[in-house]
């Protein structure tokens, strides 16, 4: 005789069942996306008035959105230490197959950022690694896709589940946790005119003639720091990257982010614009804006990593024929 | 008397304490601290993973530590707020999968309260009516706590930054590290205070009407990026020990004035800033001056532990709060005035 606890917050569906040896005592599922704290331990109350006598915990290990997907695993593995009874990790992906009677299919779920969590089945079987996709990308696949909301993981499958299968040990988190390391070896510190004699020769080096010249900077650094916020990025002892910006009538705008070649794609020019960004919230911007040179936007996609669209174009803005493309960050 | 098991992860600290009444038995922290250097600060996701990853573990440490098993747990208490949202759901959702399966009560507690009421453990000073300065990374607040578990009026509170984190801004600006508290108390250790003057926020005598005792730290932190940008071979450790100077001063001098302005002669000082050497020598001080009795929990008590949630759900207990309910919600944003959830 073996009664299995399941629980599952993989998805926006928080659900509960207890499996006697194949017969199912209790299940319940409740539908909220950001609830699973305060729903699952009702639903649990609930099953434990059915039958305290729990010989194992079965818990959906995802993949699913992480702060939901962590209430169910954390509260399975602790509600398994109180009763000191083993818990048993499975794909959240099987038990949603597990119902679903077709040779060859995909489940997907929600994983927000419009992109799915997924993985393919067939014969019964999971056939691929779970896996994070735009949707567009699984269409291609060709085969039937069952989608969350129509379908969720079945926490009776899922007690079944953990009676058959090897225990999946630890959350199926898939991504990253979105946090970028700082670049090592390089130290951030404010810029003063000491820095001028070095930034005015990489100015020239990667701007040509629409260089700043040392003048220009100093104009700037005397707004500082009441109105504007100069940074430098310095690695072994030399200047390598250096940021700007300054506070007009309610806005923020970004005057430079420039980087020396030797020192790209490696986090300076995340971490200075970071920087930029936590200063303008300081000041009670509105928002913040900056000009990027069409053609030339390799550092687009981290201007719109941090929330910045493009809201206008201005040409001849750097000189004939070179357009500006502006770009905007809400701040409020 | 109850044997009460603690979860702290509202932060960066998975923690967990067992307490019997007063007297502490168990204090174990697993920090994922090393993981955020990096990255300059505390990224939620990586704390809540970490808590995760960390959490069974760090209970059945403690429960070795206290020789006790969790049959023996009278209660479990748990940090619900403020704090960072994921982190916190770490930790309530496993505080309340120990509660149902051992079918004990369940307190939800607040993260400022616990700060303070670590101070009971391991002796029996009557602690109320006292005055409290709290300080850590998220809050600077002078409180005047009557009853810990029913009755604590907020006197003032700070206005923009709170104290430690000027100290993790100030250390970033210099490039000290992270956390800042720590290497900024160690900088200022070879550091002349008298060094630089730099400002006392509203300390001001038309401020001093309206910012009685609240804190502003914005006007230091400027002061102090205009200093380093206008001095550029400046002494990093007078740097360091003159703004560590300003804004213990102040903190110091608001407390000691709402000791005095409410006829309370206790003064509690809690939270993670409470760890910093010079707070601590010159609340010694000036309290010896004023004739204010002192209290600050040992260093290893002021940072995020258990032990100070398990002293809570205690206090709690002795006062015949009710427990919270099932599913309880973790508050990111709580307020001081929600002791018990």
């Amino acid at each position: 005789m073996s009664t299995v606890l399941a629980i599952d917050t993989s998805t926006s569906r928080t659900s509960v069942a207890l499996v006697a040896d194949g017969k199912v005592l209790f299940t319940k599922f409740h539908d909220d996306p950001i609830a699973h704290g305060e729903v699952l331990p009702k639903l649990v109350k609930e099953a434990l008035s059915i039958s305290k006598d729990i010989d194992l915990v079965s818990v959906g290990m995802g993949p699913g959105p992480f702060t939901g997907l962590r209430v169910g695993i954390s509260f399975a593995q602790s509600f398994a230490l109180g009763l000191d009874i083993n818990w048993v990790g499975v794909c959240s992906l099987d038990a949603m197959a597990a119902s679903i009677n077709e040779v060859e299919f995909i489940v997907s779920t929600d994983a927000r950022r419009k992109e799915r969590f997924w993985a393919r089945f067939k014969d019964g079987k999971r056939i691929s690694d779970p896996a994070v996709s735009k949707a567009s990308e699984l269409e291609k696949l060709g085969v039937p896709i069952f989608n969350e909301g129509e379908y969720f993981p079945d926490p009776v499958m899922l007690a079944n589940l953990a009676l058959n299968n090897n225990s999946v040990e630890q959350p199926i988190y898939i991504r990253k946790p979105d946090a970028y390391p700082l670049p090592a070896g390089v130290k951030f510190r404010v810029m003063t005119a000491l820095d001028l004699v070095v930034a005015t020769a990489i100015e020239k080096e990667v701007y040509g003639k629409a260089a700043w010249s040392g003048a220009q900077f100093k104009e700037e650094f005397a707004k500082a720091p009441k109105d504007a916020y100069y940074l430098a990025a310095e690695a072994e002892g030399e200047l390598v990257a250096y940021a700007g910006i300054f506070f007009v009538a309610d806005v923020a705008d970004i005057h430079t982010i420039t980087v020396v070649e030797k020192y790209r794609r490696k986090g300076v020019g995340r971490e200075l614009l970071k920087r930029l960004i936590d200063w303008a919230r300081v000041k009670k911007a509105d928002a913040i804006m900056l000009e990027m040179r069409l053609g030339n936007d390799a550092a687009r996609p981290l201007y719109e990593q941090n929330g910045f669209a493009e809201v206008s174009k201005r040409e001849n803005y750097y000189g004939p024929g070179l357009t500006a493309v502006v770009m905007r960050k809400e701040l409020k | 008397m109850a044997l009460v098991l603690g979860i702290e992860t509202s932060c960066d600290e998975t923690a967990v304490g067992i307490v019997n009444d007063r007297k502490l038995l168990a204090n174990v922290i697993s920090s994922s601290v090393e993981q955020h250097a990096r990255f300059g600060g505390v990224v939620p996701e990586v704390a809540s993973r970490a808590h995760l990853e960390a959490m069974q573990q760090v209970i059945k440490q403690a429960l070795k530590e206290a020789s006790v098993t969790l049959k023996d747990i009278d209660a479990i208490a748990v940090t619900a707020g403020p704090g960072l949202i994921g982190a916190l759901l770490v930790g309530v959702s496993s505080a309340s999968g120990l509660a149902l399966a051992l079918g004990k009560p369940l307190y939800g507690v607040n993260h400022l309260s616990a700060h303070i009421a670590v101070d009971r453990l391991d002796n029996d000073a009557k602690m109320q009516p006292s005055v409290a300065l709290l300080v850590s990374g998220g809050h600077s607040s002078i409180l005047q706590v009557n009853n810990l578990a029913k009755d604590v009026i907020v006197k003032g509170a700070t206005i923009d930054d709170a104290a430690g984190e000027a100290f993790d801004k100030i250390a970033r600006i210099m490039g000290l590290g992270f956390p800042g508290g720590p290497v900024i108390d160690k900088a200022a250790s070879d550091g002349n205070k008298d060094a630089i003057l730099f400002p006392r926020g509203l300390t001001q005598s038309a401020d001093l009407e309206e910012h009685r005792y609240d804190f502003s730290f914005s006007g230091l932190k400027t002061a102090v990026s205009r200093y380093l940008q206008q001095t550029p071979n400046y002494l990093k450790a007078d740097v360091a020990a003159s703004f560590q100077e300003a804004v213990v001063d102040v903190l110091i001098s608001k407390s000691i004035a709402a000791c005095k302005e409410s006829g309370i002669d206790n003064l509690v000082i809690a939270g993670g800033v409470a760890a910093n050497s010079r707070l601590r020598e010159l609340a010694k001080q000036r309290c010896e001056m004023a004739n204010i009795a002192l209290r600050i929990p040992p260093a290893g008590l002021c940072t995020d532990n258990g032990a100070m949630v398990a002293a809570l759900g205690s206090l709690a207990i002795n006062e015949g709060v009710k427990p919270s309910q099932t599913g309880l919600s973790a508050d990111s944003a709580a307020s001081i005035a929600q002791v018990i959830w």
